[in-house]
């Protein structure tokens, strides 16, 4: 009988600097991995400890993944100190992830912020391969400094695709920034999407979150089109060890991508 | 066929002792009987001590036979045939009915949902639980508030009721059937009157508990999860937190409570993962790295206990997760008492038990 809490193999075949605080790991996987985007996977650092991220890489390629990683705690840290070839473990995919189905014809708008930008790679380089399915893909990120935007020789390249439109800003800029300057919310005006078909797919900070979903639904959006990413202490990632529930639902069986519709009466989801 | 038997108090013995050669057979063994409620704990009695009857449950929950405080859960890496699995051959003996009403939650969580647990589940094939009657109750036990009864009527294997010199034993499962069939020289089938006798007994207790219960005048499960809700804003949860010490305490003693926490430690120089139980008492419990904490004041904690057991699962299973062993009262030391939360509820938001 399978043991649902042992992680697979996986070497760490690259890492890319990010920026000052953020970092993606190449790893290259023993056996095929498969995964949809927006699923999650757990991610175990051998005796140090386990940890959930999204994987921020292409989900067709099966076996490598990138796994994009802030700095914010014991393990981050741990993971943040080691070099190539590092072996670490995986187990997953868990949750439900994107409900691409839902996205066919649509004007898509994403919405990130800071390293929330990771699972959101994942889901562009997906609908990127199949454009010709979505009408529309629509690009708002906002990180804190010009130095906090990832993947940022890919953001202009993305820009130039077909039916893709992007826009950056930052919250402080610096003397070689000529960019926006302002939270996220202020590029959420004159948005080139058309409200009768567009979803909003949202992923960053709690905080964020919260004030991008009230300017969505100020601009008209429905609840049950706009889709968000939550984050909570999942450690089991199978709907068994018990941390990550908000009301009826756990985040790693039952999300980790939610409607504001499943949402919006459960108290203190921002917290 | 009936599947009522009985057999004589000298027989049960004889029956129990046999059944020690062939599994690990944790029973009650009373801790200081000349104290007024007097507890119960499980042992693997040795050769000679006499087995007893526990006129109610144990001070142990039945998970802590599924699952353990502290245990290695997986090595990294290796193939599943690698893995030793620990799971005897078990017989736990003097099981209550509370215990069974709440291994429902312990099922529905490792057994069920997006994969199984299998450690739970090997563990679970190779017990056996031999349950019995109450013919007593301790001054926490709230079960018939919550409609549970104070005998088992379902999810053992066997059930022992006692009655004159000898005990009815009910056939609640395959396996019970095939220890009566292997051991069937012990047996007989009950008689009419004996099992009318049982009723006799069961519904005595029953009058003794409702007589204990009804001036207490607490909530039932229909109206549990509706004053959660509503009382999510109250100042009950902060009241009531102000002895809570986070000893968590009342999570680990509890039969519903399965939450746990994964580790990865060095052991005999190789990395092991690890499983402990963990409690939302713990101001950890929901932390996580970047600092945020959905559960940051031991009054959003208490409420969390709450709400996972009279929320979460009413949506989730279709019933509260109490069944009303009072453990948690006994076990808390800032004297935080289950019945008394929700009857606060109940109050503050005028709202009939």
């Amino acid at each position: 009988m399978k043991n649902i809490y042992r992680p697979i193999e996986a070497a760490i075949e690259n890492i890319i600097v990010e920026s000052p605080t953020i970092k993606t790991f190449v790893l290259r996987l023993k056996n095929d991995f498969e995964f949809k985007t927006g699923q999650f996977i757990e991610l175990t650092l051998p005796g140090i400890g386990e940890t959930p991220f999204t994987p921020s890489s292409d989900p067709s390629v099966k076996d490598k993944i990138d796994i994009t990683i802030m700095n914010v705690g014991r393990v981050t840290s741990s993971l943040h100190a080691v070099s190539k070839n590092t072996v670490v473990g995986i187990r997953g995919p868990y949750g439900k992830g994107y409900p691409l189905d839902k996205f066919q014809d649509k004007d898509i708008l994403i919405v990130g912020g800071g390293v929330g930008l990771a699972p959101l790679r994942s889901l562009l380089f997906t609908l990127f391969g199949q454009i010709d399915k979505y009408n529309k893909v629509v690009l708002r990120y906002g990180a804190r400094t010009p130095d906090d935007i990832i993947y940022k020789e890919s953001i202009p390249k993305w820009a130039k695709i077909k039916k893709v439109d992007v826009v950056t800003t930052v919250d402080v800029g610096d003397a070689k920034w000529k960019g926006n300057v302002g939270l996220v919310t202020t590029i959420l005006k004159d948005l080139p999407v058309d409200l009768k078909k567009a979803v909003s797919v949202v992923c960053g900070p709690p905080i964020m979150m919260k004030f991008v979903t009230l300017k969505l639904l100020d601009l008209g959006f429905k609840p049950q089109d706009i889709y968000l990413s939550m984050e909570k202490n999942m450690s089991c990632g199978l709907g068994k060890c018990g941390h990550c529930r908000i009301g009826r639902f756990y985040v790693c069986k039952d999300g980790p991508v939610f409607t504001y519709e499943q949402l919006k009466d459960i108290h203190d989801i921002w917290d | 066929m009936n599947n009522i038997y009985y057999i004589e108090s000298t027989q049960l013995n004889s029956f129990f002792k046999r059944l020690k050669k062939n599994y690990k057979v944790f029973s009650p063994v009373i801790k200081d009987p000349n104290i007024p409620e007097p507890d119960y704990y499980y042992k693997v009695l040795p050769e000679g001590e006499p087995l007893i009857f526990n006129a109610y449950r144990c001070v142990e929950p039945l998970k802590s036979f599924f699952t353990q405080t502290y245990e290695k859960i997986t090595d990294y890496f290796t193939s599943d045939k690698n893995i030793t699995r620990v799971a005897e051959k078990t017989i736990v003996w003097g099981v209550k009915n509370c215990d069974l009403v709440a291994h429902k939650v312990q099922d529905f969580v490792f057994l069920e949902g997006v994969e199984v647990d299998s450690l739970y589940k090997i563990r679970r094939e190779n017990t056996i639980l031999i349950s019995s009657d109450c013919t007593d109750f301790k001054e926490v036990c709230h079960c018939l508030a919550w409609d549970i009864l104070p005998h088992p009527t379902a999810g053992f294997d066997l059930n022992l009721s006692p009655l004159n010199d000898g005990y009815l034993v009910e056939i609640g499962s395959k396996k019970g059937e095939e220890l009566i069939q292997k051991y069937t020289e012990y047996f007989v089938p009950a008689k009419d009157a004996q099992i009318s006798g049982r009723q006799i007994k069961r519904e005595s207790l029953m009058e003794r508990l409702k007589r204990h219960l009804l001036p207490q005048n607490l909530v039932s499960k229909d109206t549990v999860q509706r004053l959660v809700k509503q009382g999510y804003a109250l100042d009950t949860w902060r009241q009531f937190m102000l002895t809570c010490v986070e000893c968590g305490g009342c999570n680990l003693i509890c039969d519903t409570c399965h939450c746990f926490l994964l580790a990865d430690i060095e052991e005999d120089q190789k990395n092991v993962k690890v499983r402990f139980w963990d409690s939302c008492q713990y101001a950890n419990f929901a932390r996580v790295a970047g600092g945020a904490n959905p559960l940051k004041t031991r009054t959003q904690r208490l409420r969390n206990r709450f709400m996972k057991k009279f929320d979460f699962f009413v949506d989730n299973l279709g019933m509260p997760a109490c069944c009303g062993c009072g453990r948690c009262i006994e076990v808390c030391p800032g004297k935080i008492d289950i019945r008394e939360v929700l009857k606060d509820l109940a109050k503050k938001l005028n709202i009939k038990v």
